[in-house]
């Protein structure tokens, strides 16, 4: 047994933790597809599917447990060029939903843009640790940044906004990790966040005060914060220019449909409706496992990927939530102690990635059911239904555990 | 084991665990917000139960005649449709809707898959639901949840005009189509789309805008109340007049009776088309309901072709009209005095050549100056002068004249007719295969491998009649007015072409005498065009002045025999129209 623990462990007394929030996580899910499914035995139905599924990627985790860390370091970039090859195969295949997302496999889809994500962190990490001397240098930046923007581009064709956005959440965290300097990670998020307060008055006003207070708390030379900090403020006042004078209508209305091909009057809107009548209506307690209403007569669409979380919400209620929600903390809090107390910086830096990825897809999931960001079709860890992300996700935890392991 | 040792900080890690508390936070107060706060609104709402938005509908624009007469309306049917994600057991439920409406279980399934759009989206697997089959529907509402019927406008085409190719059909759309429209009309599968004719060419103004109606259902999808503050209202489409005179194309219509062919009328200085005649034709509502297939096959299949519109679509050749063509390159280019007469024998003989070409008429029009050569027609003269042409010059007269472009009618699916110039013929004949002057003896008869549409040959008579600034070609009776691009030849040319086009009908022995009217100057050239397939085809193009206003007109019967025999006649009975109209504008 000893011999066995050592196996999956490692050396690690973290490991532990993990799986058993894990197995938590996936029990929680089970129950919740068996409440939804009408004929949960049957194989067909979503239950006994995920079943299915959770073996397969049991195996796969094994699989991949046993590749040597190094060997996933000094490949990272063959990793790469891999996955990123793997993303142009459904240009090949005929479109599924009107997207080149998806490869059809028979009895799954697999979506190579989920593993072009954990490729991207890898090689990331590997420039990172290659480069750690330098990192306090503010041009250490630009490679991790531009790996990210040639994943992203290639997933935005598919297209896949969704997966195209969260290929970036995990370069700020490792960029931090790695312990590149807090005025260069600022000068990165300035502009996004400029541009998108240029939208109100109010708010643009604000932020300038803030952006000029932080720029004038830190060090280096004055001309160049100043030449910054009204770069940055000529952005946020063009932008709405450009937005309304430069673009005519039907370019802006091409780039809002680009950016986001699911969106429509009829659909989106209606989806957070529902999701939030199921929600509100759960209350303390929820209405009781098989009972929610919204869940059970179906008025809640995607119940068993994108809106299972609202499932939850209907028939376990606040309480069923906040037992999810502390779940997902300590899984977040467990890989970062992971990352923390890992003995190699490349290990490091790839669970906080890896860690972000889980992180976003739980934030935007969550968010999206309560109304609180856009439609986007991006499961939660663990708990939803799904065969490609589950079993990316056991790929995460199996690198996590692989990576801990020395 | 690597190399490079582990130095996160501990204020890293503290910053990230930050933002994750934060968010978790975040996340947490808004549940905490809508399920304990918030609790007793959405227990209640989702009690009475749920919203469901559904697609609004207005009507589509009705297409009108010049006079306001209604020529495509909208008429009321009832479609049933099926939400996938509603439906309880769905074979059952297919058997309940087959024995209603006696469709086969087959069919209904073929529709559901052919016309699904998402699991929660209505698709549409029956139409013309009678009374009976929405009351036995009603009657057993709780056993067919996801079953609805609504009202479905299907077009409606006036009797007089339903087999006018000109205004074209609506089509079911399937899925396969859509991601290639435009996407801000939102169509969704089962939905009809102008797929033909102008109402393809103007769908996005016939089309209505659609709209979205949230009602709130019960659990057995009964509606319980609309929600109307966000509701987003339908509005139907722009009504389309045309400039075509519904009098006056089912009077041409009628001239044709029994007969392949074309007529053509448009005013000459708006472009207006009055009446585009095609013959056969068949009826439009062929589109309306479900037609069998064995009637679509027997109307595809069918050797006289009544599925073309001729009038854009039917290739021909022009005949003597083209004798026009060389007639502005020898006054244009001063080749000869027009007044100068050739002898015509009734045949010519080309320098070194043993083959003899003959005139029409067999003992020949003595001597013909230009003017009688069109207004006779003789071959013999455009024979002998055709030969000062170079083929280039010829060609390029034809091209200006526009028979190398589409006349870019507001329609569909125009096709351009066939101009040979060297090229053409040397990829065809070879570089040694023909000689310039044998295929001009063809070319200035308008006959060999030159093709035309009638509407190009309608634009040729209005450029002529307009003296080159001529109104672009259109149905649209709305649309602005717009111009070709402009022909520039001498006045005198002009003068002495159109001089020979009022010989053709009002001289003694002109060849279109049968086309003469007491009150209107018409001027007009006939041709009989030999073709392969039979009989001549009998062409008059012509153009008069009536009432200030200038029109032409271009009449095509297929295999006719004579243009002037058999076109001239009945392009007189359609100037007869305008002045017997006039006189009972008067007379009310």
């Amino acid at each position: 047994m000893s011999f066995f623990n050592n196996y999956i462990y490692g050396s690690n007394e973290y490991l532990g933790r993990l799986y058993l929030i894990v197995s938590s996580l996936i029990t929680f899910g089970l129950i919740t597809l068996y409440s939804i499914s009408t004929d949960p035995l049957s194989i067909s139905s979503s239950f006994m599917r995920q079943l299915i599924f959770i073996i397969f990627s049991l195996f796969i985790f094994f699989v991949i447990n046993q590749i040597n860390v190094k060997t996933i370091h000094d490949n990272s970039t063959l990793i790469y060029i891999f996955s990123f090859l793997l993303c142009f195969v459904p240009f090949f295949l005929s479109p599924v939903e009107n997207t080149y997302r998806w490869i059809d496999l028979g009895f799954f889809y697999i979506q190579p843009g989920e593993y072009l994500k954990c490729a991207t962190i890898i090689l990331i990490a590997k420039y990172l640790s290659n480069h750690q001397l330098e990192v306090k240098e503010g041009y250490i930046v630009f490679i991790p940044i531009l790996i990210a923007l040639l994943s992203s581009f290639l997933v935005l064709n598919q297209p896949d906004l969704g997966t195209a956005v969260i290929i970036f959440a995990p370069v700020l965290p490792m960029m931090l990790w790695a312990g590149v300097n807090g005025f260069t990670l600022f000068l990165l998020i300035a502009p996004v966040i400029t541009i998108i307060a240029a939208s109100n008055n109010m708010i643009f006003n604000i932020w300038g005060v803030i952006m000029f207070i932080i720029f004038m708390t830190f060090q280096g030379g004055l001309l160049k914060r100043v030449l910054i900090y009204f770069a940055n403020i000529f952005t946020g006042l063009l932008f709405p220019f450009f937005w309304n004078d430069f673009l005519n209508g039907y370019q802006r209305q091409r780039f809002i449909d680009f950016l986001n091909p699911d969106l429509d009057p009829m659909g989106s809107s209606y989806h957070i409706i529902q999701s939030i009548t199921a929600i509100g209506s759960g209350g303390m307690f929820g209405k009781g496992w098989g009972q929610g209403s919204q869940t059970q007569l179906k008025f809640l669409p995607v119940q068993e990927s994108d809106f299972i979380l609202s499932v939850i919400a209907e028939e376990f209620g606040f309480f069923g939530i906040t037992v999810i929600m502390f779940l997902f903390f300590m899984l977040i809090k467990t890989l970062l102690d992971i990352a923390f107390k890992s003995s190699d910086y490349f290990s490091s830096l790839v669970i906080i990635g890896l860690t972000s990825i889980l992180f976003s897809h739980i934030f935007v999931n969550s968010a999206m059911t309560i109304g609180l960001m856009p439609v986007k079709g991006l499961p939660t860890p663990f708990v939803s239904a799904g065969g490609s992300f589950m079993l990316l996700c056991f790929i995460m935890l199996s690198l996590v555990s692989n990576l801990s392991k020395n | 084991m690597l190399k490079i040792e582990n130095k996160a900080d501990i204020f890293h890690y503290r910053t990230l665990l930050f933002v994750l508390v934060l968010s978790m936070l975040t996340l947490l107060s808004r549940y905490f917000y809508l399920q304990v706060i918030e609790y007793e609104r959405y227990s209640s709402k989702s009690q009475v139960n749920s919203v469901r938005a559904q697609a609004t509908y207005a009507p589509r624009g009705l297409i009108l005649d010049r006079n306001g007469v209604v020529l495509v309306e909208n008429y009321p049917t009832y479609i049933l449709t099926v939400t996938p994600y509603e439906l309880d057991n769905k074979e059952a439920q297919f058997q309940i809707i087959s024995d209603i409406t006696d469709i086969s279980i087959d069919e209904l399934s073929r529709r559901y898959k052919k016309y699904n759009q998402g699991r929660f989206l209505p698709t549409v697997i029956a139409k013309n639901l009678t009374f009976a089959e929405i009351s036995q529907i009603e009657e057993r509402r709780l056993e067919l949840s996801g079953f609805q019927y609504k009202r479905f406008d299907e077009r409606l085409y006036n009797d007089v005009l339903k087999d006018a190719h000109f205004l074209g059909y609506l089509r079911e759309l399937d899925r396969e189509s859509i991601p290639f429209l435009d996407k801000s009309q939102l169509y969704r599968a089962g939905e009809l789309i102008g797929w033909q004719g102008l109402e393809k060419q103007y769908e996005s103004e016939l089309r209505y805008s659609k709209g979205i109606e949230y009602i709130e259902v019960d659990t057995y999808g009964r509606e319980i109340n609309t929600i109307n503050d966000k509701n987003i209202p339908a509005y139907p489409g722009k009504n389309l007049t045309l400039s075509i005179d519904s009098k006056l194309q089912q009077f041409s219509k009628n001239l044709l009776i029994d007969q392949k062919g074309v007529i053509l009328v448009s005013n000459v200085d708006t472009g207006d088309i009055l009446s585009m005649v095609s013959n056969p034709s068949y009826n439009l509502d062929i589109y309306r309901g479900e037609t069998t297939d064995s009637d679509w096959s027997n109307l595809l299949s069918d050797e006289d072709k009544p599925i073309i519109n001729r009038n854009i679509a039917g290739l021909y050749p022009p005949g003597s009209s083209f004798k026009i063509i060389t007639a502005f390159n020898l006054i244009e280019d001063g080749l000869l005095d027009p007044e100068d007469s050739l002898m015509c024998t009734g045949s010519y003989i080309p320098p070194g050549s043993s083959n003899t070409f003959n005139c029409w008429k067999g003992d020949g029009h003595g001597l013909v100056d230009l003017n009688k050569a069109i207004a006779q027609s003789c071959n013999v003269y455009f024979y002998e002068t055709v030969q000062l042409i170079k083929l280039a010059d010829w060609t390029k007269t034809a091209k200006i004249f526009g028979f190398q472009n589409k006349t870019n009618i507001d329609l569909p699916n125009e096709l351009i007719g066939q101009i040979p110039d060297k090229e053409f013929f040397i990829n065809t004949y070879g570089r040694w295969g023909w000689s310039e002057r044998g295929v001009l003896l063809n070319l200035t008869l308008g006959q060999g491998d030159i093709l035309v549409t009638p509407l190009q040959s309608l634009r040729y008579i209005n450029h002529i009649a307009s003296k080159g600034k001529t109104a672009k070609l259109k149905l649209n009776a709305n649309k602005k007015v717009e111009y070709y691009d402009d022909i520039i030849l001498s006045e005198q040319t002009w003068d002495r072409v159109i001089k020979g086009l009022y010989d053709v009908v009002n001289s003694e022995s002109g060849s279109g005498w049968r086309a003469k009217q007491p009150e209107v100057k018409l001027y007009g050239k006939t041709s009989t065009a030999e073709n392969p397939h039979g009989e001549p085809h009998a062409w008059f193009n012509g153009f008069f002045n009536f009432e200030g206003q200038t029109y032409s007109l271009v009449v095509l019967v297929e295999n006719g025999g004579g243009g002037g025999a058999v076109a001239s006649p009945i392009a007189g009975e359609i100037v007869k129209f305008f002045t017997r109209e006039q006189v009972e504008m008067v007379n009310k």
